[in-house]
C-alpha cells in the first residue's frame, strides 16, 4: 500500500453532513443572499465589487474616438455628474450646510499609541425558510467596536458581539428570530460572547487592508468625486444614482475619510438625482437628524443617509421598504437595514485577539 | 441542467440561482473538510466556503464548467484558521486507522512494520509538510481532485501542482520507511483492501 492509499483509507469512512446541517448552512447562505441587497457590512469601508464594470467599459467600443473619451473619463472631467439635474433643492441645501460644518469642524488626532473608537450598531434583515418557498423575515442587530491605532499599520483590533434578534413581526418571525439566537447561544455559550479579532493595518482575517489612505487621495472637487464615484460603482447596483449613493453613504460612514472630503462627498450627494429629505426628525439609535435619501424603484427601497443637523456629522443610514407591490418578507414601512456609528478617541484598545475569530468574516 | 459556470454567470444578475450551486457541491465539500478537520468543524467550513464564494462570484472564471475545485481551494483557505485543530484530528486518525488498516495490506507495501506505527509516521510526516505542499497533497487525496482541479483551487500553476505532489509523496513515502525501489505506484489506482470490513 503506498503513502496515498493509506492517507486515502485513513479518512474514508466520515459521516456526511446530517440534513440539519445542510439546511442550516443553505439558509444562512440565502440570508446572506437577502442581505447582500441591501446596505454593505459597515465595518468594510470600500470592499466593494463592481462587477459589471469590464463590461460597461468594453461597450464603450474600439474606436480610436473611445481612447479620448476614455481619457476624458478616467480623469473624472466627463461623467454622469451634473447634467442629469440633482437633488430636490431642500435636501441640497441640508446637504450643502453639513458639508460647510464638515470643513469647519476638526478632525480627531491622534497622538501616538492612542486609538479611534468606531461603535457600530448594525441591523440587517434575516430570513429563514418556510414550507412553500416562503420567507419569513425579522431584524437583528450586530453590536461592535473597532480600534483604529494611531499608526494605521499597527494592530487594529475588532471586537464583535453576536447577533441578536431586534424586531420580529408576528409569531412566527418571532420564532424564526429566537431560533437563530437558540442556535447562535448553543454555538457561543453566552450572550456577551464577544470575538477579538486583531491584525495588523486592519487585515482581519487575512483579507487586504481597508486602504483609508485611498480615501485620503479622493478628488476634493464634488464635480469630479461624483463622476469617480459614477466610474467606479457603475455596474455595481440596481442603479447608478443607488449605487453612487450608496457608496457615499458607505465613505461617510467609514471611519477614515477627512474632513475635505466628508464635504466633498456631502456636496456630490446633493448632485444625484432623486436625493429627498426623507423626514426632517428621523430617530436612529435614540439620535435624531435630518433623513436625506432617495427611493430606487428597482428594489423598492428607500435609501437614506441621516446627519446631525447641528454638527454635520453623520449619525447612520439605513434602507426603509417603501414599495407595496414588492415581494418580502417585511411589511412596508420597515427600515430593513440600518447602521448607526459613533467615533471617539481612546487610550488604548483591548489585549489579545487573533487574525482570525471563530465566527468567521462577516457578509 | 447547466454547468456551474453558466449558474454563476446568473447568479451576478439573479443572486438566489447560487443556491443550486450549494446543492451540488455542499456535501463535497463537507467530506474533504471533515476529513482534514471533524465533521462538526466541516458544518462551519461548508457554511461559510458558500457564503465567501456568493461574495466571490464576480472573480470566478467563467470558462472552468465545474465549480467544486474553486469551492475547495475557499475551504482550503478557511480551514488556515483551525490548523491546530486539524493537526489534533490528523492524531485520532491513528488509533482510527490502526484499527482498519488489515495486516495482509501492510505486507503487499512490503514493509512489516505495524499498522499504528505507519500511520503515526505519515501524520507526523504531514505535519511537517510546507501548508503549501500539504494543501496540494490533501486536495488530492481527501478533495479527490486532479492535477487541473488543484491548480483552479490554489491558483497555482499545473507543473507547480505536479512538483508539489511529487516533493510531499516522497517525503511521506520515506517518512513510511518505504524503499522506493520496492515501491509500485499505485496513487489513485490502487484498489487493494486495506480496511477489514
Amino acid at each position: 500500500m503506498d503513502e496515498l492509499t493509506l492517507l486515502r483509507s485513513a479518512r474514508s469512512d466520515v459521516t456526511d453532513p446530517t440534513p440539519q446541517a445542510l439546511n442550516e448552512a443553505r439558509s444562512a447562505l440565502l440570508t446572506h443572499i437577502e442581505d447582500s441587497r441591501r446596505p454593505t457590512a459597515a465595518l468594510a469601508t470600500h470592499i466593494r465589487r463592481p462587477v459589471l464594470r469590464r463590461i460597461a467599459y468594453s461597450t464603450l467600443g474600439t474606436a480610436a474616438t473611445a481612447a479620448i473619451v476614455t481619457g476624458l473619463v478616467m480623469t473624472d472631467l466627463v461623467g454622469l455628474a451634473g447634467w442629469r439635474g440633482g437633488a430636490d433643492a431642500a435636501a441640497a441645501a441640508v446637504l450643502r450646510e453639513a458639508s460647510g460644518m464638515a470643513i469647519a469642524s476638526s478632525d480627531p488626532i491622534l497622538q501616538p499609541g492612542q486609538y479611534l473608537r468606531v461603535d457600530t450598531s448594525a441591523v440587517y434583515g434575516g430570513a429563514a425558510a418556510a414550507e412553500g418557498n416562503r420567507q419569513i423575515g425579522f431584524l437583528t442587530i450586530n453590536e461592535g467596536q473597532m480600534y483604529i491605532p494611531a499608526n494605521r499599520d499597527d494592530d487594529w483590533v475588532w471586537m464583535r458581539g453576536l447577533r441578536k434578534p431586534y424586531q420580529s413581526f408576528g409569531p412566527e418571525s418571532e420564532a424564526a428570530a429566537q431560533d437563530d439566537w437558540n442556535r447562535q447561544l448553543a454555538k457561543r455559550g453566552t450572550p456577551d460572547y464577544q470575538e477579538n479579532v486583531r491584525a495588523p493595518g486592519g487585515t482581519f482575517y487575512a483579507t487586504s487592508s481597508p486602504n483609508l489612505d485611498k480615501l485620503d487621495g479622493l478628488p476634493t472637487d464634488p464635480y469630479r468625486l461624483l463622476n469617480y464615484i459614477y466610474r467606479i460603482t457603475l455596474g455595481s447596483g440596481p442603479s447608478p444614482d443607488a449605487a453612487a449613493f450608496t457608496w457615499i453613504a458607505d465613505s461617510l460612514r467609514g471611519f477614515g475619510a477627512k474632513a475635505e472630503i466628508r464635504a466633498a462627498l456631502y456636496e456630490a450627494a446633493a448632485m444625484i438625482p432623486g436625493v429627498v429629505i426623507t423626514d426632517s426628525a428621523a430617530t436612529l439609535n435614540d439620535r435624531t437628524g435630518v433623513s436625506i435619501g432617495r427611493t430606487e424603484p428597482s428594489d423598492g427601497l428607500r435609501h437614506d443617509i441621516i446627519i446631525d443637523a447641528r454638527t454635520g456629522r453623520l449619525i447612520g443610514e439605513r434602507a426603509v421598504l417603501v414599495d407595496p407591490t414588492k415581494k418580502s418578507p417585511f411589511p412596508v414601512g420597515t427600515s430593513v437595514a440600518w447602521t448607526a456609528i459613533t467615533i471617539t478617541v481612546v487610550d488604548e484598545a483591548p489585549a489579545g485577539g487573533k487574525l482570525y475569530g471563530d465566527m468567521g468574516l462577516p457578509g | 441542467m447547466s454547468t456551474d459556470n453558466k449558474v454563476i454567470e446568473r447568479s451576478v444578475g439573479s443572486p438566489e440561482d447560487f443556491a443550486t450551486l450549494f446543492d451540488r457541491h455542499a456535501v463535497k465539500v463537507h467530506r474533504y473538510a471533515a476529513r482534514r478537520i471533524s465533521p462538526q468543524v466541516a458544518d462551519d467550513i461548508v457554511s461559510e466556503t458558500f457564503l465567501v464564494a456568493f461574495d466571490k462570484r464576480a472573480t470566478f472564471d467563467v470558462t472552468v464548467a465545474d465549480a467544486l475545485p474553486w469551492l475547495l481551494g475557499i475551504a482550503t483557505t478557511l480551514l488556515k484558521q483551525h490548523a491546530r485543530r486539524e493537526a489534533v484530528a490528523w492524531k485520532g486518525m491513528v488509533a482510527e486507522i490502526a484499527a482498519g488498516v488489515t495486516p495482509d495490506a501492510i505486507e503487499l507495501a512490503g514493509a512489516r512494520m505495524d499498522a499504528e506505527r505507519s500511520v503515526k509516521r505519515i501524520t507526523t510526516a504531514l505535519r511537517r509538510l510546507s501548508p503549501g505542499d500539504r494543501d496540494v497533497v490533501l486536495l488530492y487525496a481527501w478533495g479527490d481532485l486532479d492535477y487541473a482541479g488543484i491548480s483552479l483551487a490554489l491558483g497555482i500553476p499545473v507543473g507547480t501542482v505536479r512538483s508539489r505532489l511529487n516533493r510531499s509523496r516522497r517525503l511521506l513515502r520515506s517518512a513510511l520507511d518505504i524503499a522506493i525501489d520496492k515501491e509500485i505506484f499505485h496513487g489513485r489506482t490502487d484498489t487493494a483492501t486495506q480496511r477489514s470490513i
